[in-house]
């Protein structure tokens, strides 16, 4: 057995591409797919860089159809296996995914998210939501975390693998190039020390015993004959997506038991909302934080609180309006209106959000509110 | 809650604005602060604009990026003109005094606007190639963000492998570093 990558804990500054390749290693990943793209290139280079000290392997495919594929392959054959991608490549895995989730395979897969439609900029966005939340044809049953921080990066990728495994859906981390490429500090650990437990893997093919005899016969699927065959299955898997749905949602809040407003935004984009909403708390302004950390499933019960108990609600995210539609669709019925704060492909800071929140908040606005209710 | 120092520098591809960014913060954070670097990388990475942001506090630091800064460093004219937008009536502006043609573009609204010859210094008195070391230098001055003592360190860990072939290098860059500080310590 080679040495554990992490013994202990240990605080370490470095950038998120960097993290999310020692977290995999962290978590006993044994094999990564990739086809280069910017902004997560550096997940393929950290993780080759480590894979000959700890027995890892890699493969380099010619294309994204290709990596989530072979992806597939390996957690087919039984490997804690992963892929990366971002933007376009994005695009392109979501037929393998598409398969992945007809046949429940427990693929991980790190996003980046870099500027859209098409090439557009390498740089950053959130506009990869909706793309990765729902996938291709199907019905999304996927699990998405959205990481906001460096330390999220680590702990939620360590998380995804054991998601992934524990409940048979494929699982991804959505990050996006600003965390990709920044460097902050975080504190990696043995997950182990933290009682993490990694959930064993196993083969679905190839496995001991004839088939029918000595084992059940393995059964993957990913086409049928008949509507009601199709049917009948996906019946069975949305019914065991929508249980494990809450236990699998995650959320952050803060401040929104008495918020007359509260701002939901996801993602690296809730660190500007969290410091706007401290500043604009310390100013006076009735507002809360809720950030939800699962995309997919959301946490639906803790948004229809929230939305019961603000008057108003501020959606924030660097796409237009792809966590928007999402958070509309959960809170159905609602009377809380809903204000938006949508800059497509753009970084978002404190103090504009701060600067939102005071144009809706300004004194002839709120006289006219008070009237009305 | 004390806000995080928040800086800019941006000079051209080439020019080391983004080391010199990445060795503050790991100075920061060996110091035990929290620290957040993020560099611009866009294709302009490539012979346009290069644009380091870079924040140190006490707290976990917020949004990567921000609007104003409270120390911006331009190194070129493009820069100059570039930046003008992350400067507020609290911002300490610092540019090259080697720079031409950009007087009608230099900042109204900045706290201070500091003029330091780096690159004439780096050219005359050094060698071009610790020219960012000396705005480095100078970023420690205006911001005291970190101990000069633990920059160094911070300049040991990430060149020390260079200053073992060629030990003048090592001389070099920490005259360098003490340049860049004496240059802004005089203005201010």
């Amino acid at each position: 057995m080679p040495e554990k990558p992490i013994q202990g804990e240990k605080r370490v500054f470095m950038t998120g591409n960097e993290v999310v390749a020692r977290a995999a290693v962290a978590a006993e990943a044994e094999i990564m797919y990739g086809y280069p793209i910017t902004p997560q290139n550096e997940i393929m280079h950290y993780w080759t860089r480590m894979l000959p000290k700890y027995g890892l392997r890699f493969l380099q495919t010619e294309d994204e159809l290709s990596a989530g594929f072979t992806t597939t392959g390996g957690v087919l054959a039984g490997r804690r296996a992963f892929t990366a991608t971002a933007g376009p490549g994005n695009t392109l895995m979501q037929e393998p995914l598409s398969m992945a989730e007809a046949m429940r395979l427990p693929v991980v897969v790190i996003v980046q998210q870099r500027g859209g439609p098409s090439t557009a900029t390498v740089i950053y966005s959130q506009q990869e939501v909706t793309m990765t939340t729902l996938g291709g044809n199907g019905e999304g049953l996927r699990v998405v975390y959205s990481t906001a921080t460096h330390q999220d990066l680590y702990d939620y990728t360590i998380k995804a693998f054991n998601t992934a495994w524990k409940y048979r859906f494929p699982t991804f981390v959505l990050g996006d190039g600003y965390q990709a490429k920044m460097r902050e500090s975080l504190t990696m650990y043995d997950p182990a020390l933290r009682g993490i437990a990694m959930v064993p893997t196993e083969p679905y093919v190839g496995r001991a015993g004839m088939p029918g005899v000595d084992r059940e016969p393995t059964l993957l699927r990913n086409t049928y004959n008949v509507e009601e065959e199709l049917f009948e299955v996906l019946e069975q898997y949305i019914a065991d997506y929508d249980k494990v749905a809450p236990e699998i949602a995650e959320y952050d809040a803060f401040a929104t038991e008495d918020a007359e407003l509260t701002v939901i935004s996801h993602g690296v984009v809730s660190r500007a909302c969290k410091e706007a909403v401290k500043e604009l708390r310390e100013d006076g302004y009735k507002v809360g934080y809720f950030r939800p950390i699962t995309l997919r499933p959301l946490p639906v019960d803790q948004l229809r609180d929230v939305a019961g108990q603000a008057k108003q609600l501020l959606v924030v995210e660097s796409a237009n309006g792809q966590l928007d539609r999402l958070i509309k669709e959960a809170i159905y019925g609602s009377t809380a209106e809903m204000l938006s704060m949508f800059k497509p492909g753009v970084g978002i800071t404190t103090e504009e959000v701060v600067a939102r929140v005071k144009e809706i908040k300004d004194p002839a606005r709120s006289d006219k509110l008070r009237v009305l209710h | 809650m004390a806000k995080p120092v928040k800086i800019i520098l941006a000079g051209e591809g080439g020019q080391g604005v983004q080391s010199i960014a990445q060795i503050i913060a790991e100075a920061a954070n060996e110091e035990g602060r929290e620290a957040l670097y993020i560099p611009n990388f866009g294709v302009e990475q490539r012979g346009g604009v290069s644009v380091a942001y870079l924040q140190i506090g006490d707290e976990p630091i917020g949004a990567p990026k921000f609007l104003i800064g409270d120390i911006v460093v331009a190194l070129s004219d493009r820069a100059v003109r570039r930046t003008k937008q992350y400067v507020g009536s609290e911002t300490l502006f610092v540019y090259d005094t080697g720079i031409k043609n950009i007087d009608n573009d230099l900042p109204k609204n900045a706290k201070k606007v500091l003029g330091i010859p780096a690159i004439e210094v780096s050219t005359k008195e050094l060698n071009p190639r610790v020219f960012n070391i000396i705005i480095m230098g100078a970023v420690l001055k205006a911001s005291e963000v970190v101990a000069v003592e633990d920059a160094r360190a911070a300049v040991e860990n990430k060149l020390g492998y260079k200053f073992e072939k060629n030990p003048e290098l090592r001389e070099m860059n920490f005259g360098a570093l003490d340049r860049g500080i004496e240059l802004v310590a005089s203005l201010l």
